[in-house]
């Protein structure tokens, strides 16, 4: 507080630092400078008061442009490696053109499986009678989950590696599903797992068991066996219990090979409701696919600008309009390759979406990456990619102790580099900050009311006066919540009954679109709950400065919290709800209302337009447990209704 | 001429005294599996004809002297020591495939470290320092961190593990009582190998211990060493040392057959026989699943055939032996598909449940025979996994409860920071019968100076024993497993402490300026009069 008072009520200043500071701290502890640091304190609190609208809006679009920087590559980290143990690419590899034979055979077979078009009971059996031949003990487990569209059904195959000398009690998984991510069938990488299985058991040195599993479809075969493997018993899935089981999975792999040869290996990361795996085994992989076998590493799909396709596919991301000599700056080139890898982590981070089968490991502590063979003519096939897996398994196998050292929360700007939280997380919070400032500036607003003077408040001359313009005399009122909690409780069953409609698919969700914009215009304008307000006296708060205020706070809060737990999704959430929040107000005019009521409205139900995503979101929650679309309908609908309400009162 | 009569006179003492007071026996049997592998147990076995083990009421006083030829020397101070007339130290590494490789010639194939004790008190030392005291000279003796069994390790499990020999007779008050601890983590290595067979009469050079080579035996896909003493009423006190080893020769062949030899498999084979042992004797059970035709088995110089088991007898004055045995019909090994359990039972345990403060013990049992079948349970749990009983059930084919199938179980709780749970109970298995039991477990939070310094890798669970009721010497060990308890991040020791001293500070800065701040009256000249500090 010394340091800040005001220079003119200073005494002559000593010359030197310390000595000032000395004499500020000595002149602050003197007992009749009270009144004027009073004084000066009020006058801070005055000038915050004044400018309290500029500073949410510096700390606003703060937010944004931070967002808009994370590409920059001034604030990326080179990767490394933090774990000791792991030592990657510090072995020699004995997978050799054999076992590349033995894969191929295998995939002789896999391929007739499809042609044959055999169910997938009769493809699993197969696959565990593979394993069974190389002396695995080896099984299947068939699945089925009621979901609103249907049972959806399928086997898994898995066989458990015991690695000699080991209590078995830590293992480590490799798998491949049927379905690839392309939407085509995983031939390949089923092979290769089969060929993997064969291989890996000729040696003694694995300190872990080696799990080999081959599931059905594409994301839920994991997910069921991951729970049938970890859960006591699931709910309301109907998964057959595990009759081979090994010890903790610290580390996992997934292949996904669907072409006929690679050009580079992509590493996709993201789990449900997204969670990352330990960085360290995403910089393991990249160092040992470039040293041993030789493969570049990409992050999904993306061809760095570097590459032949790299540059075109940027290109293609920017808007065409962009003149050419601009996007062919280096520095544009680069941020442009960034963002697009920050953008795409963003969609499947923001809507808890796994890039992979590999998502459904992390929520039980394991960390795991799917391989992406980038479908190519070449020059790249088993050999590369079985060195690589080979290697890495030496490294997982290598750990003592699980992946702990590295990063949790990251953001892979490349394959090289990454954003640590520090660098990203302060976009979200500034547009936190925002809201809540401008909440509790409501909450304050709503509990005072600046009279006459004539008039003789009730609450005269209290500690928290406000020194305003002697005409006028700042009173307390009263803040009456019930009103506020009945509107809240009453946007937030809206969503509810949204979600369960959207859930039970009562409507289409076309027609509900259709029905549902329109309808909570009509009711926004018609605004039944503007009566209270009508005869509200001095004494109590409007009920829009008030819903406003805990709106505020609430939105505030639940972007700060996410934060830490998924990113993207606070981010994504900063974007809209930080400024249509903020500016909700009250209007007199009919056809501002109209419009703001309208444009809160799309805001709110906008996103129902989009069917498959929202098809998606819902199947996501009922078979994964992905809490995005819950969220969207039971937080961010009512949270954007309750700006709408507000918008719909008159002051 | 003197030195000669006196030489003669040792040697004729010595000899008398081999053939009288001390036997040695040595034993391998060698036995072929389903899945190719080959299962070997070494069993070296000494004597000490007529003797009694140290009376516990002893041990204040001189002992008397003991004179050992045969019976390695720093064992038996060990026993004479602490007074021990029983105990078994095993130390294994894998993990031992009761379906597949059927029982074990000895059992106990525990993962880690095992070491259980028969002790009788009266002594000046109570039991429980003379079982730290036991420990610290075998983990002197064998290089194996026994020392740390602490009591957070050690349990009395009567029922599951009787004495395998007599116990002598105490003065009436006193009684023997069991130690038993588990460490799951222990590997056994070449440091523990070679005190090892320093405690044998022909270590290495004759005999079937030539066949000990530390990289061939730690390269087996289960291996272990076990010390065994006990004391048998009428003969004298008895030391079995074992070395079993499960070796693959198909993983070690190129083309991939399962034919192997002593030299295949242990890269040696026998140079001569020990001239010191009483009998010594290689057992080569017959193959499981090869009919007699299929192989064949060379030399065929053996001793004896026996419902299939070949027997090569050692003490002959043989040359050099290499015992071999081929399929010649076979270009590679196929596993066979179906493999019907050779073991009595099969036990599967697994926690479940990836809370960091609940879990799930589960255990799957089936009884591969078409009897009823009746078993001892123990589970040992260290008290950071708390077990609830009430939650205990079991069920049968088709979900079906049948709790009434689990019967007297006595149950010890576990003292927290201190002394592991131990529930024993019998369990009774119908005919042919898989039976799933299940229990809730808390998992406790511990002190940050409790965790480990590997702390992310987890605890060990020692594994839990199931011993048929009819056949106690058949234990059925399940496999180890790791729990995950919550754990601080402890590679950030400086930002935990950043972090939290800033929270004192603020805390205790706010508290302490409220205290020493003295509250005045101030007027300010252009307002009414203010009440602030």
């Amino acid at each position: 507080m010394s340091s800040s008072e005001s220079p003119s009520r200073q005494a002559p200043t000593p010359p030197h630092g310390l000595g000032r500071l000395r004499h500020n701290i000595k002149k602050s502890l003197l007992p009749g400078d009270n009144a004027t640091r009073i004084r000066t304190r009020r006058r801070i609190v005055a000038f915050a008061w004044r400018y309290l609208d500029m500073l949410r809006l510096c700390l606003l679009s703060a937010g944004c442009l931070w967002l808009l920087t994370l590409p920059v590559s001034q604030l990326g980290v080179d990767t490394y490696i933090d774990e000791n143990a792991l030592q990657p690419s510090q072995v020699n590899t004995y997978w050799n053109w054999v076992d590349v034979h033995r894969a191929d055979r295998l995939l002789e077979d896999v391929s007739l499986l499809r042609e044959r078009n055999l169910s997938s009971v009769e493809r699993a059996t197969f696959f565990a009678t593979e394993f069974a031949k190389c002396g695995l003990p080896s099984s299947t487990q068939t699945y089925s989950i009621q979901t609103s569209h249907g049972t959806l059904n399928g086997t898994n195959a898995y066989a458990v590696f015991s690695a000699p000398r080991t209590s078995g009690t830590e293992a480590m998984i490799i798998s491949a599903s049927w379905k690839s991510m392309t939407g085509g069938e995983n031939l390949r990488g089923v092979s290769i797992v089969l060929s993997l299985a064969a291989f890996l058991k000729q040696y003694s040195h694995w300190s872990k068991d080696i799990i080999f599993v081959i599931t059905d479809n594409h994301l839920d075969g994991m997910h069921a066996w991951l729970g049938a493997y970890h859960r006591p018993s699931s709910a309301n899935w109907d998964a057959e219990p595990l009759s081979i089981t090994s010890g903790v999975v610290w580390t996992a792999l997934n292949i996904d090979y669907p072409g006929h040869s690679f050009s580079h290996l992509g590493v996709f990361r993201e789990g449900l409701n997204g969670r990352l795996p330990n960085q360290d085994l995403i910089n393991s992989f990249r160092t040992i696919s470039q040293q041993t076998s030789g493969v570049p590493v990409l992050l999904y799909d993306h061809y760095e600008p570097s590459e032949f396709p790299g540059r075109e596919g940027i290109r293609s991301f920017y808007p065409s309009w962009l003149p050419n000599w601009l996007w062919e700056r280096e520095t544009i080139l680069e941020y442009g390759y960034r963002a697009k890898n920050i953008l795409r982590h963003f969609a499947y981070q923001a809507r808890g979406r796994a890039s992979g089968p590999h998502g459904s490991f992390h929520q039980y502590r394991i960390d795991a990456i799917t391989l992406f063979a980038v479908p190519s003519n070449g020059p790249h096939g088993f050999y590369a990619l079985g060195r690589a897996v080979e290697s890495t398994l030496r490294t997982m196998s290598n750990l003592l102790e699980r992946l702990h050292a590295s990063f949790f929360f990251y953001i892979m700007t490349t394959p090289s580099t990454f954003l640590k939280i520090g660098s990203y997380l302060p976009s979200a919070v500034l547009v936190a900050a925002a809201l809540m400032i401008g909440g509790l500036r409501e909450w304050v607003k709503a509990g005072w009311v600046e009279l006459e003077e004539c008039q003789s408040g009730p609450g005269k001359g209290d500690a928290a006066d406000i020194p305003s313009s002697s005409k006028k005399k700042w009173a307390p009122r009263r803040r009456d919540l019930l009103d506020v909690f009945v509107v809240m409780a009453a946007s937030h069953l809206v969503g509810l009954t949204l979600f369960v409609i959207i859930c039970r698919e009562w409507l289409d969700i076309g027609l509900l679109s259709f029905i549902i914009l329109p309808a909570c215009w009509v009711v926004l304008m018609l605004a039944p709950w503007k009566s209270p307000s009508l005869d509200s006296s001095v004494s109590t708060a409007p009920l829009h400065t008030l819903l406003k205020a805990i709106n505020m706070c609430l939105a505030s809060t639940l972007i700060s919290v996410s934060s830490v737990l998924n990113f993207s999704l606070a981010a994504l959430l900063a974007v809209t709800l930080g400024v249509p929040l903020s500016s909700a107000s009250p209007s007199d005019s009919l056809p501002e209302r109209g419009i703001k009521c309208a444009l809160y409205t799309t805001l709110a139900f906008g996103w129902l337009a989009f069917h498959g995503e929202v098809k998606q979101g819902i199947w996501d929650w009922e078979v994964l447990g992905v809490w995005f679309s819950p969220l969207v309908c039971l937080v961010y609908v009512p949270l954007v209704l309750q700006a709408g309400i507000i918008s719909s009162l008159s002051p | 001429m003197n030195w000669a009569f006196f030489c003669s006179l040792f040697i004729t003492a010595l000899a008398t005294n081999l053939s009288n007071s001390e036997q040695y026996q040595e034993e391998l049997t060698l036995r072929p599996l389903l899945d190719g592998k080959v299962a070997a147990h070494f069993s070296f076995s000494t004597l000490l004809r007529g003797a009694v083990p140290r009376a516990p009421s002893s041990l204040g006083t001189d002992d008397t002297s003991q004179h050992y030829s045969v019976f390695p020397l720093a064992l038996g101070q060990i026993l004479r020591e602490h007074a021990i007339p029983e105990f078994h130290l095993t130390i294994n590494s894998g993990k031992w495939d009761y379906d597949r490789w059927g029982h074990p010639g000895e059992p106990g194939v525990g993962s880690g470290a095992e070491l259980w004790a028969w002790m009788g008190d009266g002594a000046y030392a109570s039991v429980d320092e003379r079982w730290k005291a036991l420990q610290n000279s075998l983990s002197g003796l064998f290089c194996a961190s026994l020392g740390s069994m602490d009591t957070l390790h050690t349990t009395s499990p009567t029922r599951a593990f009787p004495p395998t020999g007599d116990l002598p007779r105490l003065p009436a008050p006193h009684a023997h009582s069991l130690r038993h601890a588990t460490l799951p983590a222990e590997r056994v290595c070449t440091e523990n190998l070679t005190p090892f067979l320093k405690l044998l009469p022909c270590p290495a050079r004759a005999g079937i211990a030539a066949l000990l080579e530390p990289h061939k035996i730690f390269d087996a896909d289960w291996h272990g060493l076990g010390v065994h003493v006990r004391w048998r009423a009428g003969a004298g006190v008895e030391l079995t040392l074992t070395v079993q080893v499960v070796l693959d020769p198909v993983r070690i062949s190129a083309e991939r057959r399962r034919d192997w030899s002593l030299r295949s498999l242990f890269d040696r084979s026998i140079p001569r026989a020990c001239s010191i042992a009483t009998s010594s004797v290689i057992r080569v059970m017959p193959p499981s699943g090869s009919k007699v035709g299929e192989y064949a088995l060379t030399p065929e110089t053996w001793a004896s055939v026996n419902a299939g088991s070949v027997l090569y007898d050692l003490t002959n004055d043989t040359p050099e032996l290499d015992i071999a045995m081929r399929w010649p019909d076979e270009q590679r090994f196929s596993y066979s598909l179906e493999m019907s359990p050779l073991s009595d039972l099969s036990v599967r345990r697994t926690l479940k449940g990836s809370s960091q403060t609940h879990g799930e013990l589960s255990i799957v049992i089936r009884n591969n025979q078409p009897v009823t079948f009746r078993t001892h349970y123990l589970e040992t749990m260290p008290w950071h996994v708390e077990l609830f009983l009430h939650t205990l059930s079991l069920s049968c084919a088709h979900s079906e409860k049948c709790d009434s199938l689990f019967t007297n179980m006595t149950y010890t709780p576990s003292r927290p920071h201190d002394r592991p749970a131990l529930l024993q109970a019998i369990i009774e298995l119908p005919p042919d019968e898989t039976v799933h039991l299940s229990l809730r477990v808390r998992k406790a939070f511990l002190r940050y100076q409790e965790h480990p310094p590997d702390a992310q890798r987890g605890w060990d669970l020692p594994p839990a024993v199931f011993v048929p009721v009819d056949r106690p010497h058949r234990r059925i060990y399940t496999s180890a497993s790791l729990v995950d308890l919550a754990t601080p991040d402890f590679s950030m020791p400086y930002n935990v402490i950043i972090m939290s001293s800033t929270l004192i500070a603020l805390i205790f800065g706010s508290l302490f300026n409220m205290l020493i701040r003295r509250f005045v009256v101030s007027k300010l000249d252009d307002e009414v009069p203010t009440s602030t500090e």
